[in-house]
């Protein structure tokens, strides 16, 4: 089993300049911890939006990776934005899914992973090729420089063990927002 | 009868904003712009399940240096109600909304009407301006005011298209 923190810091490690979307809670509570880079997006509610955030970014930058960071909770609840990403299928796009079979946050409810709903299978079945389901470190770090170096767009599922976020980044929506594409070279209206 | 005209209104000033990206979800009076949109190699059309996903589809066209808009019917409305109000409102986000109206005027279907009896007390309660076409020789300057409305505040704004502009389901 995964730690979500130790993945994230390996993620930021690969790195560079690359947009990462975080999902409200634990991803994005992990990724501020690993390093809190201007060119992460800190989702503070919008649950399950960062798949279809995710999408929008990767159609505007087709010359760098997108990185989105959600959660099994989250993703379940927007399971439809896969039917969208696969059908656009932008090749830049990487989704990493924390999937910890509950939501953590809420008091370690069970989600329907936890029971017989695989979204390794769901994302194939929603038309994505490159999908795979990672159980170990090892198998993540390889997994994720891979799907950096090779065309996407790439569905990677992380079974990860249930422990509590500490990070807490900013809050403020707007900051977090003009930092973010400041960083990207993106001027306001 | 409907005019075509409203049409070619809201292309043009969809492009005179230089927005380029249209998600939607159909209904018979967003087809009518997507029909032209369609042949217009400027614009790039996004097909959503679920018209929740475009609110998070524009936003993040936006925050990458690209313009978007969300063309939904209105009992999509009800479906982004969430993202609009937790995404887009706080994070301040320009994002111009086609609306097709039903539940109105001509309605043959009682389950489309609770939600076209709720849609502008929605739009009220998010504080989205939202401004109603109506007569087709308005809608130039209406879209073209709710466009530049929506990029001065940073906001979502909603264009309400009813069907005394873009006709009405003939079904009795």
């Amino acid at each position: 089993m995964l730690n979500r923190l130790q993945a994230t810091r390996y993620i930021v490690h690969q790195v560079t300049d690359e947009p990462i979307i975080a999902s409200l809670g634990n991803p994005k509570f992990d990724l501020f911890t690993a390093q809190d880079r201007p060119q992460n997006f800190y989702m503070w509610n919008s649950m399950g939006m960062a798949s279809s955030m995710g999408l929008g970014l990767a159609m505007t930058r087709p010359q760098q990776k997108v990185i989105i960071l959600d959660g099994d909770g989250a993703l379940l609840m927007n399971l439809n934005s896969l039917t969208t990403a696969a059908a656009r299928a932008p090749q830049n796009l990487i989704h990493v899914i924390w999937d910890n079979r509950q939501f953590e946050l809420t008091g370690g409810q069970p989600t329907h992973t936890a029971f017989c709903t695989d979204l390794a299978k769901l994302a194939q079945g929603a038309g994505f090729e490159k999908v795979e389901t990672v159980e170990t470190q090892e198998v993540f770090e390889r997994t994720f420089s891979r799907a950096l170096r090779e065309p996407g767009p790439w569905i990677i599922v992380a079974i990860i063990d249930t422990e509590r976020a500490a990070g807490r980044p900013p809050k403020s929506p707007t900051y977090i927002k003009h930092r973010f594409m400041e960083s990207l070279g993106v001027k306001p209206v | 009868m409907p005019s075509t005209l409203w049409t070619h209104c809201i292309i043009e000033q969809l492009k005179n904003y230089h927005i380029r990206f249209l998600s939607y979800v159909p209904d018979s009076i967003i087809e009518q712009i997507l029909k032209l949109a369609r042949q217009d190699s400027f614009f790039d059309i996004l097909p959503l399940a679920r018209e929740e996903e475009g609110v998070g589809v524009v936003t993040g066209q936006y925050v990458g240096g690209e313009r978007g808009a969300l063309l939904l019917p209105t009992s999509g409305v009800g479906n982004a109600i969430n993202a609009l109000a937790s995404l887009a409102i706080p994070y301040q986000i320009p994002m111009p909304m086609f609306i097709g109206c039903r539940g109105e005027l001509g309605e043959f279907n009682p389950s489309q009407v609770p939600m076209g009896q709720a849609l502008r007390p929605i739009l009220d309660a998010l504080r989205i301006p939202h401004f109603e076409l109506t007569h087709p020789e308005e809608v130039n300057v209406i879209v073209d005011g709710a466009l530049k409305l929506a990029f001065a505040l940073e906001s979502p704004v909603a264009v309400l298209m009813s069907t005394q502009l873009a006709g009405w389901k003939d079904e009795k």
